[in-house]
């Protein structure tokens, strides 16, 4: 009942912040230099073709009935329709949005299951101090080096020299045929339906991508971990308590561990929001074909609707993911359903 | 701020900073602080390596900022024809790129925007940041309304994907390096905002912001003489880590054709130049920007490092 009321009350402080976003994104949009009407009509039109299109696209009108339009459209799922592609920018990211998610669900799980163990490792591990040490190093170097520099040096290293990695140029080999479409996203769809060419050419496409963003998102991970676990190990009564009690070294580090989940969870909640944009980069030395990749061409193509969806698609999936995190605290942290904070 | 001046255990007259404890009287109590805050410092730099390594890349990065493009082999944007992808050599340390431009002098030459468009939008996002975290504690209760607005605004910018949000901006105002540094400040004001209205609403019960409102001064006069100078050491810290933020965003948004365009030298445009001949085999045009980009970049992570380590001396270890 309380995660209930928790969850409500939550998701009534989402309502301002969507209207917060799509005003924000509307005026944003509307500071676009270029007007649409004359890139729709082409360099040949007359003044009257435009006026006609600027009609239809409702852009004569004063700008606060256009914002009611935008926000009538939004309610109802519409986000208006590309004019480069000619098709509604909903499906156009419907299509693109899997490819995107597909590489950054794998990456954080991987990052979090080689993170998480490190970090623990690093704080409480036999050889602590030297892990400490080479953990604030990797931590510092993460965040310095830009990570579409990274792969664009591990496809040097591992395509140019070695051989061994596939082409950059997107999600499967040009020779292999696209696997029948269930889910959208090319890997999962052939393990469905159980197109084995097809998914070790993808596979084989995943390997240096996820090797760029897990080596350079892994560090906060690493880092959340390691102070918080190393908070809950020392400086919780609990701990001595189990240990006076004569549990293992082992199993005191694992409820250490539990305990010290809460901020790691933030961080990786953190993470998917930045990285749903923010893997534009890593998409774009990849020509991954994804959401990010959308959002470029849509800017520098000036095109209007896909711009305002895209941003107001990546803000409110960030929006979920906030919500998502802050009910998994519930799961980890009993004290919030025991209702003590 | 209070300060005191007086004799330090050298001799010598230093203005010094003094820590405010309260007393059970509820009056200050002044702390007798043995060294001056410099010669404190300089001590604390001495024992903290990697904070000299940070201090000194930063002050070559600001170096380079001012002369790096008088300082190159040759001139940054010249294209010579006869020299395109040649390897490093005598004549081009740093080799050339498509385009027959000399990589050293470019790599030299790149400070000057995106160490300048980092330096300056972070001065701009704390100039703005700041006094707004400072009114945002709300010391009226007109202004507590206020501030209540102003963080949900902020909480609304924070809502997008701090890359998107650069790139929709930056797209909207077209890619210069003012539009690049407009984008950035907006982007960051908030940050500096939250920073140091955290420790403004601490300061604001300390004895000598009372001592201050007792002795008739103003509401904002207040906050400006007595709160302010005592909640601005967290944004300090923040400023390094956001000025490193700035150079890679600066550089992400160059890399993908919306920050700054070439010829003008700046590493991410350089980067994503020389893409296409890393991938048939010649990496130097793109290998020797990304690294000054990294080293940079890790210098103003380990200056923010090393300024909260001072600042915080409960987390020395």
């Amino acid at each position: 009942m309380r995660v209930f009321w928790y969850t409500a009350r939550r998701l009534l402080y989402v309502i301002p912040q969507v209207i917060g976003i799509s005003l924000v994104t509307f005026v944003v949009v509307r500071l676009l230099p270029s007007n649409p009407a004359y890139a729709l009509a082409g360099p040949a039109a007359t003044q009257e073709t435009i006026d006609t299109i600027e009609k239809r696209l409702g852009l004569n009108q004063p700008i606060w009935v256009q914002y009611g339009k935008y926000v009538r459209d939004l309610a109802h799922g519409d986000l208006g329709s590309s004019f480069v592609s000619g098709r509604s920018v909903l499906s156009d990211i419907g299509q693109r949005l899997p490819a995107t998610l597909e590489l950054l669900v794998l990456g954080l799980f991987f990052a979090f299951l080689i993170g998480v163990p490190l970090g623990v490792l690093s704080a409480l591990g036999r050889g602590r101090r030297i892990a400490g040490r080479a953990s604030l190093g990797y931590g510092l170097l993460a965040g310095a080096i830009p990570d579409f520099w990274l792969g664009l040096i591990l496809v040097y290293v591992l395509y140019t020299k070695l051989k061994v990695a596939p082409a950059p140029l997107g999600q499967l080999s040009p020779s292999v045929p696209t696997p029948r479409h269930v889910t959208g996203a090319v890997a999962l769809d052939a393990l469905i339906t159980g197109n084995w060419v097809a998914f070790k050419s993808a596979l084989g496409h995943l390997v240096l991508p996820l090797i760029t963003l897990v080596f350079v998102y892994m560090a906060p991970i690493v880092k959340y971990t390691r102070s918080s676990v190393e908070d809950v190990y020392y400086g919780s009564e609990f701990i001595q308590q189990y240990r006076v009690n004569g549990l293992s070294h082992r199993a005191i580090v694992m409820r250490a561990l539990r305990n010290g989940l809460p901020p790691v969870i933030t961080i990786v909640g953190v993470l998917f929001g930045f990285l749903l944009g923010g893997l534009v980069l890593i998409e774009q030395v990849f020509a991954w074909g994804g959401f990010g990749q959308y959002a470029v061409q849509a800017i520098t193509n000036s095109d209007f609707s896909a711009v305002e969806g895209f941003v107001v698609v990546a803000a409110i999936f960030n929006l979920i993911v906030y919500l998502i995190v802050d009910l998994l605290y519930f799961v980890v942290d009993p004290r919030l359903r025991a209702g003590v904070t | 701020m209070s300060t005191d001046t007086g004799p330090t255990a050298s001799g010598q007259v230093v203005e010094q900073e003094v820590g405010h404890v309260d007393s059970a009287l509820g009056a200050p109590l002044t702390v007798a602080v043995q060294r001056g805050e410099l010669t404190q410092f300089v001590g604390f730099a001495r024992t903290n390596r990697p904070f000299i390594v940070g201090l000194v890349i930063v002050a070559i990065s600001i170096f380079l900022m001012a002369v790096g493009p008088l300082i190159g082999t040759r001139n940054p944007t010249t294209e010579d024809f006869n020299a395109i992808l040649s390897g490093p050599t005598g004549a081009h340390w740093f080799g050339t790129d498509q385009n027959g431009r000399d990589v050293f002098s470019r790599v030299l030459a790149a400070p000057r925007i995106d160490v300048y468009i980092a330096l300056v939008s972070t001065f701009f996002a704390m100039a703005l940041g700041i006094p707004l975290g400072v009114l945002a504690t709300g010391a009226s209760r007109l202004g507590e309304l206020a501030g209540e607005w102003l963080l949900r605004a902020m909480d609304v910018i924070q809502a997008f994907p701090v890359f998107i949000l650069a790139l929709a901006l930056v797209a909207a105002f077209g890619p210069s390096a003012l539009n690049v540094i407009i984008a950035l400040t907006i982007l960051q004001f908030p940050v500096f905002l939250r920073l140091t209205r955290g420790a403004a609403l601490a300061a604001r019960g300390r004895t000598y912001v009372e001592a201050g409102r007792l002795s008739g001064a103003g509401t904002l006069s207040v906050m400006f003489r007595h709160v302010l100078p005592n909640s601005i050491a967290p944004a300090l810290v923040g400023a390094s880590v956001a000025v490193a933020q700035a150079i890679l965003i600066t550089a992400g948004l160059s890399f993908v054709g919306a920050g700054i365009r070439p010829p003008t030298p700046e590493w991410g445009s350089m980067i994503s130049d020389g893409a296409q001949s890393l991938i048939t085999g010649q990496w130097w045009p793109s290998v020797f920007p990304g690294v000054a980009l990294g080293v940079v970049v890790l210098g103003y992570a380990l200056v923010g490092d090393g300024l909260r380590l001072y600042l915080d001396p409960s987390r020395r270890r």
